[in-house]
């Protein structure tokens, strides 16, 4: 039982690294109908920009400052660069396809995740080599009850927790939040009522790529390591934990999170043998998913148009 | 006036051989980067000026077997002109195997739009079955060549099943997860050699002739690369006329019905399920081909062949080559292929230049290098 509990704790903290980058998909694609496949990529880039941050705070020496500062100064300044490369990626790779058909988007975030992946690797030193991440937070356990819990992994689900939260928020509760919900029902008629679509959409991929590049320093500083080529499997994950849940929908993301992370956990802690196989067992659901409910689980099933 | 347009149209055509040979076997990079802009610049020309466009179609159109003759003899003589570059058969060779794949995936992206990336499935498919029966139960090369491709269009099959409940973007996932999934599966499995891949397969042999020994003719000696060389230029040829054949018939207009509307094409008639898994089939069945010449002609295989990689790359040479034209894919795979092999000074550079020239082409060739030309009937 209490392995269980400690499976299941370990499950929330995996999948809430998942849902900060599948929530980006749900938000680019309820915006404006585009999948970004180099999102998982661009999640990567934060967890490099942590190690950078924290080789300068090191240099600066600033190093002696307590942790937990070093940990929030990393998290914060990687979020918002990331943001903006996001950003930046968008006006130069997606904007021109906007009118294009489907499949140029598609290959266009493919060929810009290869060209993000092997400009690390070219050009970060020793770049494809893994990356040893700073210990920005502490890996001590705590207990509660008779649960042995790690630290870092309940400041990660927390972190997780309250920037989807926070992002919630600002999407349902802000002016910024409705035009973007407006523009993603119809565009046209959006433009008409004077919102800034070009705007918008540029703070729908700030946004997204906040969290991602969040997701990488997450990612990364539980992981211990970082590649140049994780991107490729987070970005693929996160998008299907986005057409799990149901893409375009909010809720939908975090519920396929939910599902791809526990189906991780579970099948390595109790299938014997599973381990290397739960990428499998994962994406072997995910295409379930995708045959025989295709709209998600809280997606709603577009009708056919003519 | 006739003998001087012959001229002329021959002419052209053996300045564009020319300049492939060049480029071929020039080592220096400017001097290969000359021959390639050469080649650039001489296709530019014609895709500015209609009149040489229009010229060098009626050439062809009143020249079409001297033509085809002379471009059959510069593939075969190649080999005997390069005979002192083994390494350059062996990247032709490539070329061609890849070149098999964007044939087959054309019918699927080009043809019927299903935006398929199990490419590195299927030829992970051809290629295992291939090197476990050669090398466990030493079955001959020649049968195994049409089982690995058989093996691949069941996978194929059963792949299709499926996908044809998913379209557009839940498609093109479905298709990435399940190479995935056999990467992983062939990284993981016992039988399969995990990460180290399967080693020891043995040359195929034709008669006594070994394809590991030089070919011997006339005094003349050509490295032994050129066995398989020789072989992709046949099996090349051989999808060129399936692909041809499909081109022309009910099959391939339904395929194009089925890419411009699909709702329209099955009002019209035709089985939306059948010929989009037909496409999944016969895609894959060359692929499956192709990973068994590949696994022969390595003689080793292992599970980093066959990463999403592969897919990727397929894809992209026949967006860059031209959606839906064959020959805009052979050209494609020539391009694509060799071009990062011979600048060697860029090697460590080649997916990111791979990546870069993806997106300058979607960005300015959308519809590739080499569009097709409208239909002239049906």
């Amino acid at each position: 039982m209490t392995e269980l509990l400690e499976q299941i704790f370990f499950a929330l903290m995996l999948s809430s690294t998942y849902a900060l980058i599948s929530v980006g998909f749900t938000l680019f694609f309820g915006a404006i109908n585009i999948v970004h496949f180099s999102h998982g990529d661009v999640a990567m880039l934060g967890a490099f920009c942590g190690i950078i941050l924290y080789g300068i705070l090191g240099l600066a020496g600033l190093g002696s400052m307590p942790l937990w500062m070093v940990a929030l100064i990393i998290i914060v300044v990687s979020s918002l660069a990331i943001g903006f490369v996001g950003t930046f990626f968008e006006r130069m790779v997606i904007k021109p396809f906007r009118r294009s058909p489907l499949l140029m988007v598609l290959v266009a975030t493919i060929a810009l995740g290869i060209v993000i992946r092997e400009t690390v690797r070219l050009f970060y030193p020793q770049g494809s080599n893994p990356q040893v991440f700073p210990r920005i937070l502490p890996q001590t356990a705590f207990r509660l009850g008779s649960l042995q819990l790690r630290v870092d992994h309940l400041i990660i689900l927390l972190i997780s927790v309250l920037l989807i939260v926070v992002m919630f928020l600002f999407i349902n509760r802000t002016r910024a939040g409705l035009a973007i919900r407006a523009i993603s029902q119809d565009m046209e008629a959006a433009n008409l009522m004077g919102i800034n679509s070009d705007i918008m959409i540029a703070t729908t991929f700030l946004i997204g790529s906040i969290l991602a590049g969040l997701a990488g320093v997450l990612i990364g500083s539980y992981q211990t390591v970082v590649r140049f080529d994780i991107g490729l499997m987070g970005g693929i994950k996160g998008f299907s934990a986005a057409v799990v849940g149901g893409l375009g929908s909010f809720y939908g993301a975090i519920a396929g999170s939910l599902v791809l992370g526990f189906v991780e956990s579970l099948v390595s802690a109790y299938v014997p043998g599973g381990a290397p196989y739960k990428d499998v067992f994962a994406f072997v659901i995910v295409i379930f998913f995708l045959v025989f409910k295709p709209s998600g689980i809280l997606g709603k099933a577009a009708p056919v148009k003519i | 006036m006739k003998v001087l347009e012959a001229i002329a149209f021959f002419g052209v055509e053996i300045i564009f051989f020319l300049l492939v040979f060049l480029f071929l076997v020039f080592e220096k990079t400017l001097s290969i980067f000359g021959a390639l802009a050469a080649l650039v610049a001489l296709s530019l020309l014609v895709g500015r000026y209609p009149v040489l466009h229009q010229f060098l179609r009626r050439g062809f159109s009143t020249y079409k077997i001297p033509s085809i003759l002379l471009g059959l003899l510069f593939i075969l003589v190649l080999p005997i002109l390069l005979k002192e570059r083994p390494y350059h058969i062996f990247i032709l060779f490539n070329a061609g195997l890849f070149a098999l794949l964007a044939l087959g995936l054309n019918w699927q992206i080009g043809s019927t739009n299903i935006v398929n990336f199990a490419t590195g499935a299927s030829f992970a498919t051809g290629a295992y079955t291939a090197a476990l029966l050669a090398v466990h139960l030493e079955w001959p090369f020649w049968v195994l060549l049409p089982i690995s491709g058989l093996a691949a269009a069941t996978v194929g099959f059963i792949l299709g099943l499926p996908c044809m409940k998913t379209k557009t973007y839940y498609l093109s996932l479905v298709t990435m997860a399940f190479t995935i999934i056999v990467y992983l599966i062939l990284n993981n499995l016992d039988f399969t050699g995990g990460p180290d891949g399967i080693s020891g397969i043995p040359f195929p042999s034709l008669g006594f002739h070994s394809f590991g020994s030089p070919i011997r003719l006339w005094g003349l000696e050509i490295p032994f690369q050129a066995n398989f060389y020789y072989l992709v230029v046949v099996l090349v040829a051989i999808t060129f006329l399936v692909d041809q054949r499909f081109r022309y018939s009910r099959i391939g207009l339904a395929w194009n019905a089925i890419r411009n509307d699909e709702i329209a094409a099955s009002c019209q008639g035709i089985d939306i399920l059948y010929y989009k898994v037909l496409s999944f089939s016969a895609n894959f069945f060359f692929d499956g081909i192709s990973g068994a010449l590949f696994a022969f002609s390595m003689g080793h295989i292992s599970p980093e062949s066959f990463s999403f990689n592969v897919s990727v790359t397929v894809v992209a040479i026949v967006i860059v080559g031209g959606l839906d034209n064959p020959v805009g894919v052979l050209l494609g795979s020539f391009l694509m292929i060799i071009i990062p092999e011979k600048f060697q000074v860029f090697q460590d550079y080649r997916m990111l230049i791979f990546g870069l020239i993806i997106l300058l082409m979607l960005r300015l060739r959308p519809k590739g290098l080499f569009p097709p030309s409208v239909r002239t009937y049906g």
